[in-house]
């Protein structure tokens, strides 16, 4: 058998066979893969409106999605924001309950952030940071305090403790979720929330 | 983030040598003179270019609408070998003297994780068609940047008392680490 | 042809005669990358593991078949395949893991480590050898993993594998999990496995 014939024929059969073998595993692991991130996305949920049973997204685009949120009498608890944008050294990208009337912040949690370890990275640290967002009054644009208070109940209803040290990321984190509220009104007014198919946790 | 913001982070915020570890082969063995040094992250830079291009065709007209991101890795490494090897097949022919440049560096740039890496971070971000040439262009600055600052500085080097087991690529990685904290001085800077 | 080695040393140079980080400066990417803590440090290095085992049994298992010109290309292939499987299988299986190491699991297949022992040796020796090989390859690089992943967890965080250590006496160095601690620390590294090289070669000598 000449040359270019056999060397057609090796790389064809072994083409063949890694492409046989990797769609068994692609399709072995897809439903797996999926999963997790749907476990994700349920946790986060959870995690900021804890009264939640079910939930389902009403709304998505490249920056923003809205997930709806009922509790077990099937009443709504709130929707939930997963939100991202640029941080100090790369993407945060975070999720925060909020009241069906879009007044109060419930709760707020970060699902990834690249920040200084140690400094920037506190915005992932209940007692540092997350703690002195609940119940926060987002009407108005939130406002960061600085330099930081100790106590939760220092803070005036629609103001953000800074964490001491890392101003920016705390910053970065505000205008996150500042810009999320703002779209969350225009997208409401525009009705452009609907509903989509249920996934229960 | 939009275009310039993206350029101006891939080049200095989030380096590719001094942030994501890439491209560190090249980055220590062709660091010793500015000329060769330029003359590799150009090379590099053409060659991230038609990454970015090709990978995201490859992945939004096929990999994706046919459910086949399992094939990813496979695909975008065979894509950037046969770049890699068009390439200097036409550099050879149109132009020998730039082939004396940068030739001999091309069939490095395959194993080169600079590239690899280029694609994979594009697809993982899921830039659209202009951020992915954005991103390539300006990632293949950001290492030519690196690449050539490490050169001047070994040019001195070679100059200076180096203990002896530091020689070479213990030194190199050191003054690397400096230069990645500088480098750090530029996050934040960005919108 | 240089004699062969005995089965032990077959294995044994990869730990450090041959070791792919130290000695043979390859696969640094990787090495840098997700040191930051002691477990990516040791997955990374089961998963690269995992790669170069399997590759090199293949490899060598068909490598009369494979024509010259082709070879390369060949190794890629089934280089990029197990690479896949490692990477889905750890989204599937271990997905903080693999979030934390990122893009780096597909950038196994372009560590230099890989495709340079299939070229170097397993496209030239039986199955047997190359199993060896690639295991001592592979050992080489998880203790060179270990052992950077280790001080830079250790000075960086006060802890190990996330169990805190040092106790709170102890303010940790941050630019241990930064990328300048990276370079600094395996520079130093370089620097000393050199020199123990070379003081143990004058004393033979």
């Amino acid at each position: 058998m000449n040359l270019s014939a056999r060397m057609i024929i090796v790389l064809t059969v072994v083409g063949l066979i890694s492409g046989s073998f990797l769609s068994v595993v692609g399709l072995l692991t897809k439903e797996r893969i999926a999963m997790n991130q749907q476990q994700e996305i349920q946790n986060a949920i959870s995690e900021v409106l804890p009264a939640t049973k079910t939930s389902h997204k009403v709304f998505e685009d490249e920056s923003l999605a809205i997930y709806e949120s009922r509790d077990e009498k099937d009443d709504p608890v709130g929707f939930a924001v997963y939100a991202s944008g640029t941080g100090f050294q790369d993407i945060i990208t975070l999720m925060y309950g909020i009241d069906p009337s879009f007044s109060k912040i419930k709760a707020l949690t970060i699902l990834e952030q690249k920040e200084t370890p140690g400094l920037g990275a506190k915005i992932t640290d209940k007692t540092a940071f997350l703690r002195y967002w609940e119940g926060r009054n987002c009407e108005q644009p939130l406002l960061l305090r600085k330099p930081a208070v100790e106590s939760p109940e220092d803070l005036a209803a629609s103001e953000v403790n800074a964490i001491t040290g890392a101003t920016i990321s705390s910053e970065k984190v505000l205008d996150i979720v500042n810009l999320s509220l703002e779209r969350l009104k225009e997208i409401k007014q525009k009705g452009q929330l609907s509903s989509e198919e249920k996934n229960a946790p | 983030m939009d275009i310039l913001t993206l350029f101006v982070a891939a080049i200095l915020v989030n380096n590719f040598v001094l942030y994501y570890f890439l491209g560190i082969c090249p980055f220590l063995g062709v660091s010793k003179k500015i000329d060769a040094a330029f003359s590799m992250g150009m090379a590099v830079t053409f060659v991230m270019t038609l990454t970015a291009v090709a990978s995201w065709m490859i992945n939004h007209w096929i990999l994706i609408p046919f459910g086949l991101d399992y094939l990813q890795i496979v695909s975008f490494i065979l894509v950037i070998a046969s770049l890699v090897q068009l390439v200097e097949m036409f550099i050879r022919k149109m132009s020998p003297p730039l082939y004396q440049a940068l030739g001999i560096y091309l069939p490095l740039i395959t194993t080169n994780c600079a590239i690899m890496g280029l694609a994979l971070l594009a697809a993982l971000k899921n830039y659209d068609f202009i951020k992915t040439v954005v991103f390539g262009v300006g990632s293949g600055l950001g290492f030519t940047l690196a690449i050539v600052l490490m050169a001047g500085i070994r040019e001195q080097l070679d100059r200076a008392d180096v203990p002896e087991p530091l020689k070479g690529a213990g030194i190199a990685l050191i003054v690397a680490g400096i230069m990645a904290l500088a480098f750090s001085g530029f996050s934040g800077m960005i919108k | 042809m240089p004699p062969k080695k005995s089965i032990g040393a077959e294995y044994l140079k990869g730990l450090w005669d041959e070791n792919p980080v130290f000695r043979q400066l390859l696969g640094m990417c990787p090495t840098l990358a997700v040191t930051n803590a002691v477990i990516n440090g040791i997955a990374m290095g089961l998963a690269t593991a995992f790669v170069l085992i399997l590759s090199s049994l293949v490899v060598s298992s068909i490598k009369k078949l494979i024509p010259n010109q082709v070879r390369i290309a060949t190794y890629i292939v089934i280089i990029a395949s197990f690479v896949t499987i490692a990477d889905r299988f750890l989204a599937a299986f271990f997905p903080p893991i693999s979030k934390a190491l990122g893009p780096y699991v597909p950038l196994i297949v372009v560590n230099c480590i890989i495709l340079g022992r299939q070229e170097a040796f397993s496209s030239r020796n039986s199955i047997g050898r190359s199993l060896l090989d690639a295991l001592g390859m592979s050992t080489g690089f998880i203790l060179a993993l270990l052992v950077l992943s280790s001080i830079r967890e250790i000075l960086g965080s006060g802890t190990f594998l996330g169990y805190p250590l040092l106790g709170a006496w102890f303010k940790p160095w941050t630019i241990m999990i930064l990328p300048a601690g990276a370079f600094i620390t395996l520079g130093v590294l370089l620097g000393i496995a050199i020199l123990i090289e070379s003081k143990t070669k004058a004393r033979s000598a």
